[in-house]
């Protein structure tokens, strides 16, 4: 009989019970006066025969009852009661676990979103992702050879693997490409993607309108068609149902629109395109020296019966047949295999900054629970007489730990719930500090409170509940009922081995959170290095965005050239601005490189790997660059206007490439050529042309915290224009008025070009920390967040035990203790636990900076600093103060008031 | 009169009660207090059930699905639950009559030999 039927049936069996019992009786009466008894008589007689009535319904309920569950339903109960009763211990400690699990189910929900989620396509189980990757390298894991695959290569394997239902490819999203879409209303630089013509099937996305493409329109000549992801379609073309046929410019070149794909899809949930086109291979991507492009994402569905491990062992076969027959380009090149969500814990190097967050708020909630604990024990303390009386009532000791445990869970709950709402808050505000880069845009517009997170904050409430109501109950199912009843506070020696746990428990939240507290200054300290230490340039006050030229005007360097000039004469123009430039790449941004190769000098071996060797950062600017930047040109001179395409090639160094290339010499007047990554000359046509060196320049990061300067070169762009440029203006005051100056400036020499990314350099160079101010931050207020509750917890704990002691105190007193010694007292006596609980943090601490070192890299921090010295004393003295008050007051006790005490 | 009924009462164990319902409404359904006297009838007034134990084992019974209860109508007209042996419980008496039979001739055997060792 189920639980719901037996529950219903009680109901009914139960109710009529008074009524058949009074029957019963009635009919034994009955009886007896058939009998012969008198009417009296046979009733009494009836009854006695019967029995205990009330018994007899009491045992008749037992059989309906459920056993454990009842149990349970009758201990929450009361347990709800209890906690009602007494609202302050109770509005402490749900406050507490809230806090505690609130910090915790907040960084499991980055946690989860970053590295748990799976990517809204078909079965993302059997989705792999294939790469390319380096066999051999010196140093690395397998991660870091991992590459984009090239066009032969991915056409190859596609045909030649039997491992999958269908192989598709798609521009890395490495290459972060955006495209012009232009045509009717202002032009704008949306994220795109090339792909196959089977890559939607692959991932296993239905479009929303329309259709995805057809076999064949990856071919030259069929593939003006274009997909629109759907909040793209809302907001240029206002979900207009119609907009299939319609055609739209992308690049200068007409497309025809010819589906809409839903907004949740991305490829692996990271890159946020909204439009994409078909990948038609050009002829020179088709040829041999080709392979060494590489350049695409390449997806696979596996067939149903094959495993990750026969896939793996195919495409390693695969690649090595293909090095064996094109050994220039792929020799020690394999291939790697991994489904989407290894890729995903790989690719996101947040995992380890992740580690330690979980592990901060982990420490947090053990320091929680154990507060917890300590005020369930104090509780417990009092309620000692109830316990003893149930117990010798004829309660089981385990029936009383379980309505304690009850109670315990009851708070859990509580605490959990109070925790999700601490937690929803949390994530409003990391929303708003994950700003740095796209990608962690669109992380936090993915941070919400998911199933994930919701099991996993009742996991931990349950968890939680157990851990600090075990010991509690434990203690109380193992005190003798007689000694509890014949104790009083008078006895001096009141339960001694309670105290010790609580003691315990008090030392380990101290060690937890001194461990904390090192580690978080740490972090601190670090992103305050980063921050202060050798800027290179001064970025106040500088206004930067970003143009990318599109159409058919801008294909020749000349024509690039030209409009840049055009808009920094515009810009020149204003009052406001002091001084402009333009450049291929802003600082504090991961720069392109390029080849070079000294006059004078052997080039390195040939297949030595080591770019730092072979490459430096490569900036093409104009000549205000250095005084927009006021990077200082220590030696030699600047570029000038007379350093254009006609004059002699150029280039200035910095002092980073003079020290590591012309150690002992002087780098001015010799030559170097040089070879920018992806540009035509790589591919092996004319040589570029030996520039002379005229200056030096200081060094700058390429982002925040960089440990070590990296070598940079820099060439006029008019003598090596490029397309895609950021502009760089130094204002007379604060920048934030300017931007739409900055846009019409553009606008006047050409209304179809888009300017994105409107930054002032402050912001550039803070982004390009890429977290490490939030991480200091997290780390800080977790830290803060525990010593608080440590401090608490003592305070309790001290004042809890001074209470139970006031007798004792009265006595002394009473016999002569001054003030100052009862003060001495109970200090002394406490002590002894901080002093224990922050040795033994101290201890774990000094292994920190080791770890913190090992985890990161680009880190600065020292080992001896003084944050491992002054954390112990700070955690000192604020146990110090929280004892203070406590002893004070006992101290001030009134000799006869305390003897009364009872 | 008490008295003599109190020494005689034999104390039945929880399961020898169940198995004397079932077979009482082997013979047909009845109600409460009709279960109660012919327990006493048949066993001669050995047995002199508690009769408040019977609703706890009625209850017992009706849990496990051995018997039914429904309204009826007694013999003098006077409305009252009606017991009634289920399928299952006809094949469960079946099994405890044989339990208890085992029960009983192992215990005799261990009595007789002390009754005879006694007599001679």
């Amino acid at each position: 009989m189920n639980l719901w039927s037996r529950f219903f049936r009680r109901q009914r069996m139960m109710d009529s019970l008074d009524q058949d019992i009074r029957d019963f009786i009635e009919r034994e009466t009955q009886d007896n006066i058939a009998r012969g008894m008198a009417p009296d008589e046979a009733h009494y007689a009836a009854l006695h025969k019967f029995g205990n009535v009330t018994r007899v319904k009491e045992d008749t309920r037992e059989v309906w009852t459920f056993g454990w569950l009842e149990q349970l339903w009758r201990d929450i109960r009361f347990g709800l009661r209890a906690l009602v009763k007494s609202p302050g211990f109770t509005a402490v400690a749900v406050l507490t676990l809230g806090l505690g699990i609130g910090v915790n189910s907040t960084i499991f929900s980055v946690v989860s979103t970053m590295l748990l989620r799976m990517p809204p396509v078909h079965d993302p189980d059997r989705l792999m992702v294939l790469f390319s990757r380096k066999l051999g390298a010196t140093g690395g894991s397998e991660d870091a050879n991992r590459s984009p695959v090239s066009p032969p290569d991915f056409l190859d394997w596609r045909a030649q693997a039997t491992a999958y239902s269908g192989i598709a490819a798609a521009t890395s999203f490495e290459n972060d490409s955006k495209v012009t879409l232009s045509g009717g209303s202002e032009p704008e630089r949306v994220p795109n993607g090339e792909v196959s013509a089977n890559y939607f099937d692959v991932l296993g996305v239905s479009p929303v309108l329309g259709r995805s493409f057809l076999p064949g329109e990856d071919q030259p000549g069929r593939d003006r068609v274009a997909l629109l992801r759907a909040d793209l379609w809302n907001r240029r073309f206002g979900s207009d149902p119609h907009v299939l046929g319609r055609t739209v410019k992308v690049n200068g070149e007409t497309y025809t629109v010819v589906g809409v794909m839903p907004d949740t899809f991305r490829q692996l949930w990271m890159f946020p395109e909204q439009l994409w086109i078909p990948l038609a291979f050009t002829p020179a991507q088709l040829g041999p020296a080709a392979r060494s492009q590489r350049s695409l994402s390449v997806y696979g569905r596996l067939k149903p019966v094959v495993t990750d491990a026969q896939a793996r062992s195919e495409l390693d076969t695969i690649a090595r047949r293909i090095a064996a027959t094109n050994p220039a380009t792929n020799k020690d090149w394999g291939a790697s295999v991994l489904t989407v969500q290894q890729y995903a814990i790989q690719e996101s190097n947040a995992g380890t900054a992740l580690a330690f967050l979980m592990a901060a708020v982990g420490f947090v909630l053990l320091i929680a629970c154990a507060n917890l604990a300590n005020l369930l024990l104090a509780r417990n303390a009092n309620r000692q007489r109830e316990f003893a009386i149930r117990v010798a009532l004829g309660a089981g000791r385990l029936r009383v730990a379980c309505q304690l445990l009850a109670e315990c869970l009851l708070l859990g709950l509580l605490g959990g719930g109070l925790g999700l709402l601490f937690a929803a808050w949390g994530l409003h505000l990391l929303r708003g500090a994950f700003d740095w880069n796209e990608w962690s845009i669109l992380i936090s517009e993915q941070l919400s409170l998911d199933r994930n997170v919701l099991l996993f904050t009742i996991a931990v409430s349950a968890a939680t509940a157990l851990l600090f109501g075990l010991a509690p109950a434990f203690q109380i199912s193992r005190r003798d009922p007689n000694a509890s009843l014949k104790e009083s506070s008078r006895s001096a020696t009141v339960g001694r081995e309670r105290h010790r746990l609580q003691n315990l428990l008090v030392a380990g939240q101290l060690a937890l959170s001194l461990v904390l507290l090192v580690g978080a200054g740490l972090f601190v300290e670090n992103f305050i290095e980063e921050m202060h230490a050798r800027p290179g340039m001064n970025p106040h006050h500088v206004l930067t965005a970003s143009v990318a030229l599109a159409g058919a005007a801008y294909k020749t360097p000349a024509r690039q050239a030209e409009f840049f000039e055009s808009v920094l004469r515009n810009l020149e123009k204003s009052s406001e601005v002091e001084s402009a430039a333009v450049t291929n790449n802003l600082p504090y941004t991961f720069p392109g490189r390029a080849k070079f190769l000294i006059e004078g000098q052997a080039p390195p071996p040939a297949g030595d790997q080591d770019w730092r060797l072979t490459f430096a950062g490569y900036f093409a600017v104009s000549p205000d660059y250095f005084r927009v930047t006021q990077i200082p040109v220590r030696e030699g001179r600047e570029f000038s206007r007379a350093d254009d395409a006609n004059s002699a090639p150029v280039v200035i160094v910095n002092e980073a490439f003079a020290r590591k290339f012309f150690p002992n010499q002087n780098p001015l007047g010799h030559y170097l050529r040089l070879t920018p990554d992806g540009s035509p000359a790589e591919a092996g046509t004319t040589p570029p042309p030996w520039r002379e060196i005229v200056g030096v320049a200081g060094d700058v990061d390429e982002y925040v915290g960089q440990a070590n300067w990296r070598p940079q070169v820099f060439v006029p762009f008019r003598q090596q224009p490029e397309g895609a440029m950021s502009l760089m203006v130094r204002l007379r005051s604060e920048t934030t008025t300017f931007a739409a100056s900055l846009r019409q400036a553009v606008w006047s020499v050409d209304k179809d070009q888009p300017v994105t990314d409107l930054r002032t350099m402050d912001r550039v160079v803070r982004d390009s920390g890429q977290g490490d101010d939030i991480m200091a931050e997290l780390m800080g207020a977790f830290a803060a967040i525990a010593l608080v509750m440590a401090a608490v917890g003592i305070y309790g704990l001290i004042a809890y035990l001074v209470g139970r002691r006031t007798h004792e105190v009265g006595v002394r007193k009473a016999l002569g203790a001054r003030r100052r010694e009862v003060l001495w007292l109970v200090l002394y006596g406490s002590m002894r636990m901080v002093l224990a609980g922050v040795g033994l943090g101290f201890l774990v601490s000094l292994a920190m900076p080791r770890l913190v070192l090992a985890s990161f890299h680009d880190v600065h921090i020292s080992h001896s600093s003084w944050i491992l010295a002054g954390t112990p004393l700070a955690v000192i003295l604020v146990a110090l103060v929280a004892c203070y008050f406590p002893a004070r007051r006992a101290s001030r006790v009134e000799p006869m008031a305390a003897l009364r005490f009872e | 009169m008490s008295t003599q009924n109190e020494l005689e009462r034999i104390e039945l164990l929880q399961g020898t009660l169940d198995l004397l319902i079932l077979r009482t409404l082997l013979l047909g359904p009845a109600h409460g207090h009709a279960i109660a006297k012919a327990i006493e009838m048949r066993s001669e007034d050995v047995l002199q059930v508690e009769q408040g134990s019977l609703y706890p084992a009625l209850h017992r019974l009706i849990k496990r699905g051995w018997i039914s209860v429904q309204e009826g109508t007694s013999e003098n007209n006077r409305r009252a639950k009606f017991y009634r042996l289920t399928a299952r419980g006809r094949r469960q008496l079946t099994v405890e009559t044989g339990k208890w039979e085992k029960l009983a001739g192992a215990i005799a055997r261990i009595l007789l030999p002390a009754e005879q060792e006694g007599e001679s």
